[in-house]
């Protein structure tokens, strides 16, 4: 299974380094707005209740007990106050599902859509309008 | 690589295909389950009595994001600068020469479009203050006739140095309408979120309009010739009376901007394996 894994990312890899002109990301943002990965059961390592990001680390394992480090981000507190979020919204050790809009590099960080908790409450990250700067604050 | 495309695809399909840790679905349409900001929430807020006579006094809610128009056509030289600007949207953040990534100051009149979930006003002899929730900072509106500084950033010794939110005098039009001049603003600053740049020469006018006690109306209007060929009208805005009179605490820290480009904005950019 691990060969399984590895043969996952050498392929990813080697369609960066292939499709190069393809994936040329100069005049577009960091991530992947058309696409929505779904992280399920993943646990908090970290959560920032900061400027200018709530920023939540977690760490994914797979089926084969393989675990990858993640980092999301969402709008500022200001922002997501307004959506329910607190500053106790979650704390390192928590089991949650996280949504998220990757980056379009290769990296295990992407924005954050929307967040499940185990109890079932469901937190949203602010709008991303205004060309995806609006909630940077 | 005769057909890169065609690779491409099929490289990515399998990659897909064999990856187990996360899955990707179509984004659904977003559904924040919420107000953007205090100014949504507030909603119809009534008029809450008739506006007071030359008073702009107390804390206003504003769009996190003034609603712009677009810019008037550029200058050559306003064109050169615009291409030089790297915006957030249209670059990953550690690409970005947005001053706001580095805690720079949003500047005016930025600080007028951008960032302006609370603005509060206080009026002393001679002069109107303008405090602006978003770093906790404040501008002076000279009331007392003085004229508005000339040649700012020229040559000479006596030349007043331009500044980040400029030199202000402003007038009551009327007992509702209050006229706000600025020069003078560091062409460092951007004047929107698009990266649109000013020069030296920008002039905005900012007119305030009390509509009643809970509405406060605004139109900012740009003339900088150097930069756009014509004057324009850059947003017509509107601020709500906030209930409890107070700004929640938003700063842009600079320690946690860095850990949020360590973080965030590296990884996201330029990936971590």
């Amino acid at each position: 299974m691990k060969n399984k894994l590895f043969l996952s990312f050498a392929l990813f890899g080697w369609i960066l380094t292939v499709c190069g002109p393809s994936f040329a990301h100069h005049g577009t943002a960091s991530y992947k707005t058309d696409k929505v990965v779904v992280l399920k059961h993943v646990t908090v390592t970290k959560y920032v209740w900061a400027n200018p990001h709530t920023m939540l680390l977690f760490d994914a394992k797979n089926d084969h007990g393989i675990v990858s480090h993640w980092a999301g981000e969402a709008g500022s507190p200001a922002a997501v106050r307004l959506l329910g979020w607190t500053k106790l919204s979650l704390q390192p050790g928590d089991v949650i599902t996280v949504q998220l809009y990757p980056s379009k590099f290769e990296s295990n960080v992407g924005r954050v859509e929307k967040i499940e908790l185990a109890n079932g409450t469901t937190l949203r990250d602010s709008p991303r309008g205004d060309r995806g700067v609006l909630s940077r604050y | 690589m005769r057909n890169p495309l065609l690779s491409c695809a099929i490289g990515l399909a399998s990659a897909l295909l064999v990856s187990s840790f996360a899955f990707a679905q179509n984004s659904p349409k977003p559904n924040y389950g919420g107000p953007e900001d205090l100014y949504e929430k507030l909603g119809d807020n009534g008029a809450g009595g008739a506006a007071p006579h030359r008073e702009l006094t107390g804390f206003w809610a504003g769009r996190v994001a003034a609603r712009l128009n677009p810019v008037a056509p550029m200058t050559p030289w306003g064109l050169e600068q615009f291409h030089l600007h790297k915006t957030t949207g249209d670059y990953p953040v550690a690409e970005s020469n947005d001053p706001l990534k580095a805690c720079d100051p949003l500047g005016f009149p930025r600080s007028m479009l951008f960032m302006t979930r609370g603005i509060a006003f206080t009026q002393m002899p001679g002069r109107v203050i303008e405090m602006f929730q978003f770093n906790r900072l404040w501008r002076e509106i000279w009331t007392d006739g003085r004229p508005l500084p000339k040649d700012v950033g020229g040559r000479s010794a006596e030349a007043p140095d331009p500044r980040w939110y400029g030199y202000s005098v402003g007038h009551w039009e009327n007992d509702y309408n209050f006229v706000v001049d600025t020069v003078g603003s560091d062409a460092r600053s951007w004047l929107d979120n698009a990266g649109h740049p000013h020069s030296p020469e920008l002039r905005v006018q900012e007119r305030y309009t009390r509509v009643d006690h809970n509405n406060l109306d605004v139109t900012i209007t740009i003339d900088d010739p150097k930069t756009y060929t014509k004057p324009f009208v850059i947003t017509k805005g509107s601020f709500k009376w906030i209930p409890q009179q107070e700004f929640e605490e938003q700063f842009c820290v600079p320690s946690e901007e860095a850990d949020y480009q360590k973080l965030i904005g590296e990884p996201a950019a330029h990936g971590t394996k």
